[in-house]
């Protein structure tokens, strides 16, 4: 749609990332069990599953926050498990937060955050305002403001964090991500909680995003209808195992899927309701609550996302 | 406002502070100097500390000790049972030893955060008074050592040796060391302004928002940690040189834990995190009761010092004074002196002019002063 690809971004091409049969334990509670699937390079790949499926914790293991108890990720030749996070921010690996994490400051102070394993300036050069680290915060920021235009935040660029909607706060954490310049960007639930017109302009964003920077997107998201409408490939997760795998209208179709959704070994005309039926979250959380009540396991099994790392409720202010 | 004329205002902002900070060595007596300069160096600490405890998110309650090391380490290398160094290279180094007293530590500061780098610090203090104490050829032990005299391009910073008169006005050790102080404060600041604004200063920010944040934006946590602990030390460092240079003598009682608390209470009063704020908080803090000292008789309920027991001394009632500015700045203005003062200049920049959103909301409360005062601006004398 958009020829600025490469005046965007740099001309790197993005390059498959594989995860190979990992396993997350938690104290004897299993969460990701022998889980693999490979996110083609430029498409947008969707992990779905219903709460505590193991989702959040798939997500912690790619950027380095969980380490598997085995299996591996790897992006083209470099295996990421065991690096810290840090560093696999800095091979292009970045991601949003399923409640929003931003810190104190301007939009523009945290852009620059992104620009962090970008730039240079170290503690004394900044302190002496050094030529070299005035100079390169300037090119950053002006970088920063392009990507700020990119997902429509160039108003508020100069604005407090803390002042902006609730949608404009995650428009905030995209484009901090997209600020490391990554070649895979992984997106945890990034409409979760907004209303109709900000989850367009959020899904908008998404395909703009991915048109002019060419970058691969890996997806967790509980709104079906956005899933369908983006996603390439989609992997079903269920009590941490891998159920099903394709595109959006084969994974739609699975009985495994179905059944996790809506507990029954549904039929095809039960296929076209659930895709109705779980278009919202809302929608897709009270199937799934409805139906694993009774199952103990349910309730267990939602423990570790919760509770893990990647959701730091206290430090969403 | 003009934007022809905004410029020209931020100058003026920026050169009318200097400008009469460098002209109060020709009004004032030497004891309001010399409070003056108390202040300064607690300023200079306080930015340290507020760079930490502030932007950092990391509580420290060490800050004497390095403010300590700074202070001997000085006296050390420039003094007679040390090594008798120029005093220019002893205080470079005196603040290279803070920094390295705090990179020792930094395993543990990279490690351990929050409350709990607070208590591990705690213990800095005890080991440091005790070494203080016991070190007797470093320190001099109870009776601390006399400070050797600051000395630039031959002129010591001093009273005595010559009859230095500037414009009329004789100029002691207290106006030497002004401008000394003036030029280290100002150093300061131009620093931590860079370190804030820039790359590291928003990383620290990310760590204490949230790590998790932090590291997944490619910051690595523990490294950045240390460093932030060894900066303040360094800044901690340059206070204690300053600190020695004004007392004029060094002793070990004078750093302990009740200086690291005045220094937490300076980086609150002032606003946490920012620059303007900590020198605020640490002129409030150092000045309140040396002047409550001076005018005690003329107070309500305060006795001159030294009087019968059972009255409130000055020293007391400072204390209780910035006891209850605390109190009331965690109830009315949590984000303290340099926060108090940003939402009154919104208040007043909003009212006058219809278009309200201005860029650059987050201001600052002074303009970063960008030159040295090296030299005294010819003043009529008095």
């Amino acid at each position: 749609m958009n020829p600025r690809t490469t005046a965007t971004g740099p001309a790197q091409a993005p390059q498959p990332l594989e995860v190979d049969g990992v396993t997350v334990r938690f104290a004897g509670l299993t969460a990701l069990d022998d889980v693999s699937f490979t996110v083609a390079p430029g498409s947008v790949h969707a992990v779905i599953g219903p709460n505590g499926a193991g989702k959040s914790t798939c997500f912690n293991v790619l950027s380095g926050l969980y380490r598997p108890a085995s299996g591996s990720v790897r992006y083209g030749g470099q295996r990421l498990t065991g690096l810290a996070p840090h560093k696999i921010a800095a091979l292009g690996v970045a991601r949003t937060f399923q409640n929003i994490v931003t810190t104190e400051g301007t939009v523009g102070d945290n852009l620059m955050l992104g620009r962090h394993a970008l730039t240079r300036a170290g503690f004394v050069s900044s302190a002496l305002h050094l030529p070299h680290a005035v100079r390169e915060q300037r090119t950053h920021l002006a970088r920063a403001r392009e990507i700020a235009e990119l997902v429509g935040l160039e108003r508020h660029f100069d604005s407090p964090v803390a002042l902006l909607s609730y949608g404009d706060r995650k428009r905030v954490e995209m484009a901090r991500a997209l600020c490391l310049e990554p070649r895979v960007l992984l997106l945890d639930e990034p409409v979760a909680g907004m209303n109709t017109t900000e989850r367009a302009a959020a899904v908008e964003v998404v395909r703009t995003v991915r048109e002019r920077l060419g970058l691969s997107i890996v997806l967790v998201e509980h709104d079906m209808g956005l899933v369908m409408r983006l996603a390439d490939e989609v992997t079903v997760l269920d009590f941490g195992r891998r159920i099903a795998h394709g595109t959006p209208d084969e994974v739609r179709r699975d009985p495994e899927v179905l059944r996790a959704y809506l507990g029954t070994g549904a039929d095809s005309t039960g296929a076209a309701d659930n895709s109705g039926a779980a278009d919202t979250t809302g929608a897709a959380d009270s199937t799934r609550a409805g139906n694993t009540g009774a199952e103990p396991s349910g309730a267990k099994n939602s423990g570790p996302e919760g509770d893990g790392p990647g959701t730091p409720g206290k430090e969403a202010a | 406002m003009s934007d022809a004329a905004k410029p020209l205002l931020r100058l003026t902002g920026l050169l009318l502070p200097l400008l009469v900070l460098c002209a109060l060595p020709f009004y004032l007596e030497s004891y309001w100097l010399r409070i003056g300069l108390f202040s300064m160096a607690a300023a200079i600490g306080a930015v340290g500390l507020s760079l930490l405890s502030g932007t950092a998110g990391q509580l420290s309650m060490g800050h004497a000790f390095f403010l300590a090391v700074g202070a001997y380490g000085y006296v050390w290398f420039s003094g007679d049972p040390g090594l008798g160094l120029p005093p220019v290279v002893a205080m470079v180094l005196a603040v290279l030893l803070a920094g390295a007293a705090g990179g020792v530590f930094s395993p543990v500061a990279g490690r351990v955060k929050g409350m709990y780098l607070g208590i591990a610090t705690l213990a800095l203090v005890f080991v440091g008074h005790h070494l203080m104490l016991t070190m007797d050829g470093v320190t001099g032990g109870f009776n601390g050592r006399s400070v050797e005299p600051m000395e630039i391009g031959g002129l010591v910073l001093d009273s005595g040796h010559d009859d230095l008169a500037v414009l009329g006005v004789p100029f002691g050790a207290e106006e030497r060391l002004w401008y000394f102080g003036l030029a280290l404060l100002a150093f300061t600041w131009f620093t931590a302004r860079g370190l804030l604004r820039g790359r590291p200063g928003r990383a620290l920010v990310a760590l204490r928002d949230s790590e998790t944040a932090a590291s997944v934006m490619g910051v690595p946590v523990a490294r950045y940690r240390s460093s932030a602990f060894v900066v303040s030390s360094m800044y901690a460092g340059l206070a204690g040189v300053l600190i020695a240079l004004s007392f004029r003598r060094v002793v070990p009682d004078y750093f302990g834990l009740v200086l690291s608390i005045d220094y937490l209470a300076m980086i609150v009063i002032g606003g946490l995190g920012s620059v303007g704020g900590a020198v605020a908080g640490a002129f409030f803090v150092t000045a309140l009761p040396l002047v409550m000292a001076k005018y005690a008789d003329q107070l309500p309920l305060v006795a001159a010092p030294g009087s019968a027991d059972g009255s409130l001394g000055p020293t007391e009632a400072s204390r209780y004074l910035y006891g209850a500015a605390i109190v009331v700045i965690l109830l009315w203005a949590p984000d303290g002196l340099h926060g108090l003062v940003r939402r009154l200049r919104l208040r007043l920049r909003r009212e006058p002019s219809p278009p309200p959103p201005e860029p650059g909301l987050a201001e600052p409360v002074n303009p970063a002063p960008t030159t040295l005062p090296a030299v005294p601006v010819k003043e009529h004398t008095p």
